[in-house]
């Protein structure tokens, strides 16, 4: 049978051709994804192998991306306290944290004004914290994972979770060499089938096997359905004497209007780099909404304007975060997996902060693996451990009592002040709890509804002068973002009669708005004849917003060849 | 004194020497050309034509066919006897097969593959790409002369050099060779047809990118091309949309080309494309949007529909031929 | 048969390079690095050799400490060990002092057949591997797109790319050096199996010798501007085009 996925991208088959010879790898604990979750498990693994003694467990880690740290961006200030339990030595292994937090403002920016905080809430105090690169972070843990005696495959996708009956047994890697017809190149080399006694998913923000776990599970059965934002960020050169090194800001206000949620960042990093982004909830009304272009908006006001004048953008990259906190947190403990991270949504998003919280669920998720491995019995009900252990330790301490806050932004951007700052007095509780959550995609209106059948407005839009604003497509080339070409498409398109009909009509292909990379494009059809949808894959940044936000739900994010995506060095 | 070394295959010269000799005049400087065969009066003669101070005919039965090892030996020979101050090449695929090994030979520097010489704080430095044509170097050779430099073909005009009032003189230099120590045994070079298309070789390139609007319109371009004696290469899209193979695409996760002559028929200019061919000589770019970044790198631009515009320069080539 | 490939590992292509504050250099502090590109087919031509023929490949790099990462990726491609000539001043060094450094390293080591990539991403000098035989002493083809090795294993028959599609077959004797061209062969890739056992595959790290090079220092590096100003060219279709033919014909002269 042969493998069949056309440019358009049907829905991926399970391909299995009869001459396939796969190799089988056997560990103990597989962690899939080498971010701040994996490696914290990896590396507390190995530690608990030199501590316990006996028999240590073989611990393996996969990565999707060709070096260690390339698909990781974050703002980001590091509470550094989960490192610290993790590895309280890190000062003297050369951890990439030396820059700690010296100056923390808040705007609320208007149009051409920015207005400051009088006093910075103490959530967003970021006192004993670290301005660092997640990239360089993970590439340091990894180094530190490795020198642990863990294997770190980097450039390896898990495309599949392999079951017995249903128990989690392992992950299949993605097969490689193929082309774009779905045929085999000559240097094809087809996938390995992992097989571990726990399966560690760490595969980040909609991690795509966590994805199907859910839905095959229901893991979120009666939980708030998560929510999620994408954030956009580029990295600046400027005159280091223009903002001291350690100086925070955040921004809430324009350019987003009071119901759509989100807001801006600049941290300054040594030597007059600048890390500037921008977070845009993924549950905004307005059809025509346009993260990319809210970002460039947010760029060109005075604020930042002023602070990147003469400088130059050096990199650029994009990933949602998962936003819907505790009440959004799926079943994470099944017969032979954990969910860890990001990919559970472990993120406090009132401090927006997410890494720390990763670790430690990550440090978790190891603790109980290893036990469970140990004693030979890893049922879900044995490692349901996993699941008291965030009850009772730091994690729910951090994320119970902010609950609801970005629920309450639904409201929009006044109600969710309010509602922020009576929560600290409350702790947490609202009249209602858990506030009502409704899906991103559902939240989104079609044009028809949202402008009441008015012919809508021309959107909002910025200029792009190819030196503060950046189109697209200039900007994907800044994230060093590459696939091999001749390969299908992972960008799976369920049905793309409907972006050409229904969604163009109802919806006018949001997918060109918050695709931050350019990857979708509606274009003439072929023949002339009216439209069709052109997926560039290849523009793809592993962001993950179309699995998200697409309000037909039938795109599919699936893990392309091994070793593509972006390369976010020193993000 | 500057040496350059000319190049010579089955009694031809090669055409780039004559560049290298134009590189040399312009410096100034009295010039020397060595040419190395077994029986190259000929070409030594036709050599002579041009404005230099000699032509030196280094001869030896052991130097037909080329070999490194033979072209290393001769030209060590040669170095010594003549003491250049400088010693310049085409860069051709001959020089980098041997010119190395005569500078490490010799303890000279050689920097290959220089689009010009120029003089900067009153010393001469040399010009060269560096990472794949995206930044130029002024490097300045150190240690002690001669110092080897080539040049990259099409840096200089051929039809630059200049032609002496009279013949140059012809002088044998005698080299003395060890057949036997030559370890290379090289057989007769013979053509065939590249598998796959190689566009880092082409002097002219005709892209087309989106503007091309559909498959049914390629024709158009390959008619351009063709008249042009020029590759057909394509933008992104157009390869991703499988109208034309991925090997003619040109730019990132594609080929980085340097051509004389890159005419972009519909192509925008997304700095994906740019960086695969800003390095071409002569860029011209026909399209419907004046703002498109692709004139920010043209010499030459059309603004204008190139359903309308590629008939039209057709027309104008046989009007002209 | 005893195979030695020199790789380099340079600034992965299409990043967007800078030039340093220096000016005589990339900012590369942060960059994305892989494999030289015409090395990598070098290393899998080494493979194959030794696929047919037996023996071992080493896989030898010159440039500071970061270069263990794409000796690492060799070693898990297939390579048997690896001597890393490891030093700072590499990075950035020229053709010559990188020939001489790995020269340097493997003397000692009588390999019968030496491969490296044509040329390099970066500095593109394309000398290396010719600089080296020189220093080795062994002979030596450029831009090889076939390898053919005697029964006996005493000598090579290569097939060397020229100019415009000829090609030439050329015959020397063993240990010799050649430099390979990309498109050779098909590149394999790193297997998990390859990637656990290049953990236990031994890197020999040697200190780079401060070698005495005839030397080519970079006085600037920049960005090529462009000569002029964009040249537009009104009128109707067919003057805009007649006057286009003319000046690429008699001002640009590339008809």
């Amino acid at each position: 049978m042969a493998l069949r996925r056309d440019l358009a991208g049907s829905r991926r088959e399970t391909p299995e051709k009869a001459d396939v010879e796969r190799e089988t790898l056997d560990v103990d604990v597989l962690v899939v994804g080498g971010g701040p979750a994996g490696l914290a498990a990896a590396y507390r693994l190995a530690r608990l192998n030199e501590e316990r003694g006996g028999e240590p467990l073989i611990v393996a880690v996969l990565e999707k991306a060709r070096a260690a740290g390339a698909h990781m961006l974050s703002g980001a200030v590091l509470d550094p306290s989960a490192l610290s339990e993790l590895m309280p030595d890190w000062k003297s292994r050369g951890a990439p944290l030396d820059l700690p937090v010296r100056d923390d403002r808040i705007y609320f920016l208007t149009a051409g004004r920015a207005l400051p905080f009088p006093i910075t809430p103490p959530p967003l105090r970021n006192h004993g914290h670290y301005v660092i690169s997640l990239n360089r972070l993970a590439k340091w843990l990894t180094e530190q994972v490795e020198a642990a005696g863990v294997d770190v495959f980097t450039g390896f996708a898990g495309t599949e979770l392999l079951y017995e009956g249903d128990r989690v047994v392992g992950v299949r890697t993605g097969d490689r060499g193929i082309d774009r017809h779905g045929e085999r190149k000559p240097a094809f080399e087809p996938g390995v089938d992992i097989r571990a006694k726990v399966t560690v998913l760490a595969d980040g923000v909609r991690g795509n096997l966590t994805k199907t776990l859910i839905r095959r599970f229901s893991l979120d059965a009666g939980r708030s359905p998560q929510s999620y934002a994408i954030g956009i960020k580029e990295l600046w050169d400027i005159d280091p004497q223009r903002l001291a090194a350690g100086s925070v800001i955040h921004t809430m206000g324009h350019p987003l209007r009071f119901e759509e949620f989100g807001g801006g960042f600049i941290y300054a990093l040594p030597d007059g780099r600048l890390s500037v982004g921008f977070v845009a909830g993924l549950d905004y009304r307005d059809p025509l909404f346009d993260p990319h272009v809210a970002f460039q908006r947010f760029k060109r006001h005075p604020l930042v304007a002023s602070l990147l004048a003469g400088g130059q953008m050096v990199r650029y990259g994009a990933k949602a975060l998962p936003e819907g906190g505790w009440h959004a947190l799926p079943r994470c403990h099944l017969d032979g997996a954990l969910i860890v991270g990001d990919a559970a949504g472990f993120l406090n998003s009132m401090r927006l902060k997410g890494i720390h919280l990763a670790m430690r669920s990550g440090m978790h998720a190891a603790d109980v693996a290893f036990r469970a491995v140990r004693e030979n019995d890893v049922s879900a009900g044995r490692l349901s451990e996993y699941a008291r252990l965030v009850e009772a330790g730091p994690i729910r301490r951090e994320l119970y009592p902010v609950r609801n806050v970005h629920q309450s932004f639904a409201g929009g951007l006044l109600a969710g002040l309010l509602y922020s700052g009576m929560s600290l007095l409350t702790g947490g509780w609202w009249f209602r709890d858990p506030m009502p959550a409704h899906a991103g995609h559902e939240r989104i209106r079609t044009v028809a509804k949202y402008f009441g059948g008015a012919a809508p407005p021309e959107p909002p839009s910025a200029p792009i002068d190819r030196e503060l604003t950046f189109d697209r497509l200039t900007n994907v080339h800044y994230s060093g973002t590459r696939h091999d070409e001749n390969q299908p498409s992972h960008l799976l398109v369920a049905d793309t009669d409907i972006c050409r009909t229904r969604c163009m009509e109802e919806y006018r292909n949001p997918c060109t708005r918050f695709c931050p990379a350019n990857v979708y494009e509606i274009v003439d059809a072929d023949a002339g004849e009216g439209k069709r949808l052109q997926i560039n894959a290849s523009n793809c940044v592993h962001c993950k917003t179309c699995d998200i936000m697409d309000p037909y739900q039938i795109i599919d994010w699936v893990p392309p060849e091994g070793g593509g995506g972006p390369s976010y060095e020193g993000m | 004194m500057i040496l350059v070394v000319a190049e010579q295959r089955g009694g031809a010269l090669n055409p780039a020497t004559w560049e290298t000799v134009a590189a040399a005049q312009q410096t100034g400087e009295s010039i020397t050309v060595a040419l190395v065969g077994a029986d190259v009066q000929k070409l030594a003669a036709e050599l002579a034509a041009a404005e230099v101070a000699e032509v030196l005919a280094v001869e030896h039965d052991a130097l037909e066919p080329y070999t490194p090892d033979g072209f290393v030996a001769a030209l060590a020979q040669v170095m010594e006897k003549a003491c250049p101050e400088l010693v310049l090449f085409p860069h051709t695929y001959q020089t980098r097969d041997y010119a190395p090994a005569l500078a490490a030979r010799l303890g000279r520097v050689f920097i290959p593959d220089c689009i010009a010489s120029k003089v900067r704080d009153g010393q001469r430095v040399f010009v060269r790409p560096m990472f794949q044509g995206k930044f130029m170097a002024d490097v300045l050779p150190q240690g002690p002369a001669p110092h080897f430099a080539s040049f990259q073909i099409g840096a200089c005009r051929a039809d630059a050099c200049a032609r002496g009032a009279a013949p140059a003189p012809v002088r044998e230099a005698a080299v003395e060779i060890d057949a036997a120590a030559i370890r290379q045994r090289p057989e007769a070079p013979f053509k065939e047809a590249k598998q796959a298309v190689d566009l880092t070789q082409a002097e002219r390139i005709v892209a087309v990118g989106r503007g091309i609007k559909g498959q049914e319109h390629l024709p158009v371009a390959q008619d351009l091309a063709k008249a042009l004696d020029a590759e057909l290469a394509a933008s992104r899209p157009i390869c991703d949309s499988g109208w034309l193979p991925m090997d003619r695409q040109i730019g990132s996760s594609g080929q980085t080309v340097a051509p004389k002559l890159y005419l972009a028929v519909g192509i925008s200019g997304a700095i994906q494309h740019l960086v695969g061919m800003k390095g071409a000589r002569t860029i011209v770019a026909v399209n419907k949007d004046a703002d498109a970044p692709i004139f920010e790198v043209a010499d030459y631009g059309i603004v204008g529909d190139l359903f309308e515009v590629v008939p039209a320069i057709m027309a104008a080539l046989e009007g002209e031929a | 048969m005893k195979i030695a490939v020199c790789i380099k590992q340079v600034v992965t292509r299409d990043w967007p390079l800078r030039v340093a504050e220096s000016a005589t250099w990339v900012r590369d502090d942060d960059a994305s690095f892989e494999m030289n590109e015409p090395d990598a087919y070098a290393l899998e031509e080494a493979l194959r050799l030794k696929e047919l023929l037996g023996g071992e490949v080493v896989v030898c790099s010159a440039g500071p400490a970061r270069v263990s990462q794409v000796i690492r990726e060799a070693l898990a491609r297939g390579a048997d060990r690896a001597i890393h000539v490891e030093g700072e001043a590499l990075a950035a060094a020229e053709a010559d002092a990188v020939a001489a450094a790995l020269a340097g390293a493997m003397e000692g080591e009588s390999f019968d057949l030496v491969l490296t990539g044509l040329q390099s991403d970066d500095q593109g000098f394309g000398q290396t591997g010719v600089v080296l035989a020189e220093r080795l002493g062994l002979p030596h083809a450029t831009i090889i797109m076939e390898v053919d090795v005697a029964d006996d294993g005493g000598s090579l028959r290569v097939k060397r790319e020229l100019e415009s599609g000829w090609f030439q077959w050329v015959s020397m004797p063993l240990p010799a050096l050649l430099t390979i061209q990309s498109g050779i062969n098909q590149l394999r890739y790193a297997t998990l199996r390859g990637i656990m056992a290049a953990k236990r595959k031994e890197i020999l790290t040697v200190p780079a010798q401060s070698a005495e090079t005839a030397g080519q220092r970079i006085l600037e590096l920049y960005v090529p501007e462009k000569s002029s100003a964009t040249r537009f060219i009104d009128g109707s279709a067919p003057e805009a085009a007649r006057e286009l033919v003319r000046l690429l014909r008699e001002e640009a002269r590339v008809l």
